[in-house]
């Protein structure tokens, strides 16, 4: 969508340079890095190293597997804020019920549960018309509310850590690649199709882009709607299938937090908090950038609030540079 | 401990049937950090309202800040509004709540501070603090390290949640201890863990990563250093490093018994609020009460772990 903008506004007869300078703002964050790669490279020489780059991509797959749902809802011009609340629900859920009913009946339950919080969030946002910060910022601290009941405060814990094929899906490898990353890369990569290539992908675009102009065109926003938070429901779901294997055990506030890091990547990622524009693609850079950067820095030896400060200065620099090509101007005029 | 808990007791049930039948005659309010977000806490407040039923003569109101600043300082107000004849508080925030114990302190109620300390700043209008001693822990953490590594060897060090008292006082006990008794145990770096298991696994894989010979972790409480072993596990390295945590939890209890975790330190909950209560009841019966009280938290390895039940969080 950005894109399409930056594209006609440029127009036929722009010159060189500003066609080059826009090329550069519309892909800063690729430049950014890119830029950040070499610069880790050159400073540490641990960074560069295939076991390093699929560590830095396995522990990005918790984070980026739920930003892959909460793009599509983003893109579909809402937010969802409860997904890290949901996720500590999900973890402690699947965690616990592994010993109870065994690793089958813990995923299947533990889905059927994440789905039905994804529904009410969907039919108040989507049916209700409610505002979806609102919403679902309560739906964060109901389902936090939800899990220390469930859990009375304890931590819970897996067993039999050795003997159980749950362990696979956090520890497990397959053609040599972890099994996170795969669960992460392949449900962006349906997820990416499913938005680029197919009707209901367009849908959930327009939805998102110009409401009142979906619902004109006979479109039923509230039922796209309530399907973006089934979407982001369900991924938050496949990554505390990952965190919960990875673990083998679960805080009841493991995900704290957790909403917040996932919607940094989706904004560096470059898609529009407004709606109707974004990525997967560039959601997964924006997840893989605020892994690498904390990884980077670590490696470094740099304190852990280098990190933090590191990360909201990229986060607005990636947003001043979004700005920036949809309006052709770095700055803006005093007027 | 225990014994003086029953003295106490007894002397309360002697003091209660010459007041006469029926009416409590000491009440105790209690204002919690966070009941309920972690096992520690969790158990601290059934061990509390256990150890309070079986006090005779005692009734208590029992409330929890859930984290909040201003719930805790609007919940002491209460209290005191209910003119308790003590107050106990587990501060959601060292410095912020020192105001209201000075409130307290000015009508008459005495404060008494459990499990961490507020600041400086509030230490005149508090009657005593009961809890433990975590400089000592990370102590203990140290010399235990030492022992495992036989005085020499590179470690690294996850520490606690940033800002947190309790962090920042093992980390200080840790490495000045480690400092003066051990110089041969160089700690090569520390990041913090948040007290979060998956952090701490993530800090441990680049930690891995970046360092060819680590030789020990020491990990702020049990929940971080099994995320270090997990991580540790993971890469086939965890039988060359030695694992030394604090807050004994049940998987670093479990991990001890499978040889994976060298050692902790021991600290519960139980005893935690216990100590809190017999401290109040001290205080309200004008006992001479040091104004810090620690609670004893030993060390607990593979070697001496059949003397410790498993913690129950």
């Amino acid at each position: 969508m950005s894109d399409t903008i930056s594209e006609i506004k440029s127009g036929g007869e722009a010159s060189l340079a500003k066609k080059y300078s826009q090329l550069l703002a519309r892909q800063g964050i690729l430049v950014a890095f890119v830029l950040f790669l070499v610069v880790f490279s050159i400073f540490s020489d641990r960074f560069l190293s295939t076991d390093n780059f699929m560590t830095v991509i396995r522990q990005a797959s918790i984070i980026g597997t739920i930003a892959i749902g909460v793009t599509i809802v983003v893109i579909g011009g809402n937010l969802d804020l409860s997904v890290g609340s949901l996720l500590s629900f999900c973890t402690v859920l699947v965690v616990d019920l592994h010993d109870k009913i065994g690793p089958t009946g813990a995923i299947g339950l533990m889905l059927v549960f994440a789905l039905l919080i994804g529904a009410i969030n969907g039919y108040l946002i989507g049916y209700l018309k409610l505002n979806s910060l609102i919403v679902t910022l309560g739906m964060l601290s109901a389902i936090q509310g939800i899990t220390l009941i469930y859990t009375g405060g304890q931590n819970v814990d897996i067993q039999n850590q050795e003997g159980t094929w749950f362990a696979f899906f956090g520890r497990g490898y397959l053609w040599g690649i972890a099994v996170p990353v795969l669960i992460f890369l392949g449900l962006a990569l349906i997820a990416e199709f499913v938005l680029k290539a197919t009707t209901y992908g367009r849908k959930v675009f327009s939805v998102g882009g110009n409401p009142a102009a979906a619902v004109f065109s006979g479109l039923r926003r509230n039922r796209m709607v309530f399907s973006t938070y089934l979407l982001s429901a369900f991924t938050t779901a496949c990554a505390a299938i990952i965190l919960g294997s990875r673990v083998m055990g679960s805080q009841n506030n493991v995900g704290q937090g957790y909403e917040l890091l996932v919607l940094a990547g989706v904004i560096l990622g470059g898609t529009s908090l407004l709606g109707g524009s974004g990525s997967i693609t560039r959601t997964i850079i924006g997840v893989l950038i605020l892994s690498f950067i904390q990884n980077g820095l670590l490696l470094l030896g740099y304190p852990y609030y280098a990190q933090w400060l590191v990360t909201w200065a990229v986060i607005i620099l990636a947003v001043w540079l979004d700005i920036a090509s949809t309006r052709g101007k770095i700055f803006t005029s005093f007027s | 401990m225990k014994k003086a808990l029953k003295t106490t007791s007894f002397a309360i049930l002697g003091s209660a049937l010459m007041a006469g039948p029926a009416a409590a005659d000491m009440k105790i309010g209690i204002t919690q950090n966070n009941v309920g977000v972690d096992s520690y806490q969790t158990t601290y407040e059934k061990a509390f309202k256990e150890a309070a039923s079986k006090t005779d003569g005692l009734e208590t109101v029992v409330l929890d800040a859930g984290g909040d600043v201003a719930r805790q300082i609007a919940q002491m107000q209460d209290l005191i509004q209910q003119q308790v004849d003590a107050i106990i508080i587990w501060p959601t925030n060292g410095q912020a709540v020192v105001p209201v114990v000075r409130q307290a302190h000015q009508a008459g109620i005495p404060v008494i501070i459990t499990n961490s300390n507020i600041a400086d700043a509030g230490q005149e209008f508090i009657a005593a603090f009961s809890g433990p001693n975590n400089i000592t822990q990370g102590e203990y953490s140290a010399e235990m390290m030492c022992e495992a590594l036989d005085g020499k060897g590179q470690i690294v060090q996850i520490s606690g949640q940033p800002g947190y008292t309790t962090a920042i006082q093992r980390q200080q006990g840790f490495e000045q201890r480690l400092a003066e008794a051990c110089p041969g145990v160089e700690i090569m770096e520390t990041q913090p863990g948040d007290w979060n298991r998956e952090k701490a696994q993530r800090v441990m894989e680049n930690f891995l990563t970046k360092y060819d010979k680590i030789d020990g972790v020491y990990a702020g409480d049990d929940n971080m250093g099994v995320g270090a072993l997990n991580a540790a596990k993971a890469a086939g390295r965890a039988g060359d490093i030695a694992f030394i945590g604090a807050t004994n939890f049940a998987v670093g209890y479990e991990a001890m018994e499978r040889g994976e975790y060298y050692g902790s330190v021991y600290q519960s909950p139980v005893d935690d609020a216990e100590a809190a209560l017999q401290t109040a009841i001290d205080v309200i019966n004008g006992k001479e009460v040091p104004k810090l009280n620690y609670f004893d938290t030993p060390k607990i390895t593979q070697s001496n772990m059949s003397e410790f039940d498993k913690p129950v969080f």
